[in-house]
């Protein structure tokens, strides 16, 4: 699949993540999952990886006024008989990017013209990180979420009550609230998403679609 | 080591140090650690780690320091902040190692900050002292839900039972002091 943001050829990004939640990003405290769709965002914005970059000399400030604790007696000797050790290797993680996570994504078709997948990341049990493409003329299911929804726009564009949102924006929704986003223009749209509790389908379609491919 | 607070009378520039760690010098990481190790350990505590487990997560990230040290660029980054980012990256490894495999996740920002441009980064000390500028002009406050932001687990529900704020309120408040602070830190550039 090929992947305009990637290539670069995605205009500049319009709709970005609040000031707050970039900074939960910087911070490292953001829900294991949302950070998923945040780096998304990150790869096609210069803009908001500028300010990640701010609030971490924010954290960097903030380290160094914070009240030393101290450690052991030995603490230093033992760090320092550890210095030659081989490395652990770090947890699997973004060698492919984006890329990588489309690639394996393992779709389900929920209804013509639009597929889900499941992204695999140790995020809350009840949050959902997925993957939804849905084509054009095809609607989303009316649905309701309990808490908070990211959304990063891959390919194509939305439209979600009148803002339209293309490849490269980021959506966020605070808190509960039922929408019914549509695809908008004549290209599929590709969007990941990241939801705080399982999705509420609100009519009998979505519950079906929801139920087969389990998000 | 004494374990007092030895960090504040530190004498040497910590980017200093990291140069030298750089090149092998086990003195000049001892006084790094001196300096760093008890910071580090501070920050993980308050973000709910039980203080054996902040002792060894301290010296894991002390190690990363160590190995690191080679790639680490004052233009781009304080030592400060280049030390949060070490901890904080080991930091979210190590709860994730408690979890599943990962497929995708955290992108390190010392890979991503690769694509930056020199012209988006308020560079080092100078960029510092702007923010440490900004953060002092906003009212105490805002100050305080700032901080709690990056020493609480659960930022926003710790922050609403320990200020005795509706979680909304905190979601507000965070919302007005981080809009100011970033359009303080705009206005210097």
């Amino acid at each position: 699949m090929t992947n305009p943001q990637i290539a670069g050829e995605t205009p500049t990004p319009r709709h970005h993540p609040s000031p707050e939640t970039l900074a939960s990003f910087a911070a490292g405290t953001m829900r294991s999952g949302f950070d998923v769709v945040m780096s998304a965002h990150l790869q096609a914005c210069a803009e908001c990886r500028a300010e990640v970059a701010q609030f971490e000399q924010l954290g960097g400030h903030l380290i160094t006024e914070i009240d030393p604790v101290a450690l052991s007696e030995s603490a230093l000797a033992a760090t320092l008989a550890r210095l030659e050790e081989p490395s652990r290797p770090p947890p699997p993680r973004t060698a492919g990017g984006l890329d990588q996570l489309l690639s394996g994504a393992r779709r389900r078709w929920v209804a013509p013209g639009v597929w889900a997948a499941r992204v695999d990341t140790p995020s809350h049990h009840d949050d959902r990180v997925f993957l939804l493409r849905v084509a054009p003329g095809a609607t989303t299911a009316r649905h309701t979420h309990a808490g908070a929804e990211f959304t990063q726009v891959l390919e194509g564009a939305l439209d979600d009550d009148g803002v339209i949102y293309r490849a490269g924006d980021f959506v966020e929704l605070g808190e509960e609230r039922t929408h019914h986003p549509k695809v908008h223009g004549s290209d599929a749209c590709l969007c990941l998403f990241a939801t705080e509790g399982r999705l509420v389908p609100t009519d009998l379609i979505g519950r079906i679609a929801f139920a087969i491919a389990n998000v | 080591m004494s374990g007092d607070d030895a960090a504040g009378s530190a004498k040497r520039d910590p980017a200093e140090l990291i140069r030298q760690v750089a090149s092998g010098d086990r003195v000049a990481f001892a006084e790094l650690f001196v300096l760093l190790a008890p910071r580090i350990k501070a920050y993980l505590v308050r973000l709910g780690s039980d203080p054996a487990s902040a002792e060894d997560l301290a010296q894991d990230v002390m190690i990363s320091v160590w190995r690191k040290a080679p790639q680490f660029d004052p233009s781009r980054a304080s030592a400060m902040t280049w030390a949060f980012v070490i901890a904080r990256n080991r930091r979210i490894d190590s709860l994730r190692r408690e979890d599943s495999a990962v497929t995708y996740g955290h992108v390190p920002p010392d890979v991503e900050a690769e694509t930056l441009l020199a012209d988006d980064i308020v560079a080092g000390l100078q960029g510092d002292a702007r923010m440490r500028e900004a953060i002092d002009e906003l009212p105490a406050d805002q100050q305080e839900v700032i901080r709690r932001s990056f020493f609480e687990d659960e930022p926003h529900s710790a922050i609403a039972v320990a200020l005795n704020l509706p979680l909304g309120t905190v979601k507000s408040r965070l919302r007005i002091a981080f809009t100011k602070l970033r359009s303080r830190m705009k206005d210097f550039q």
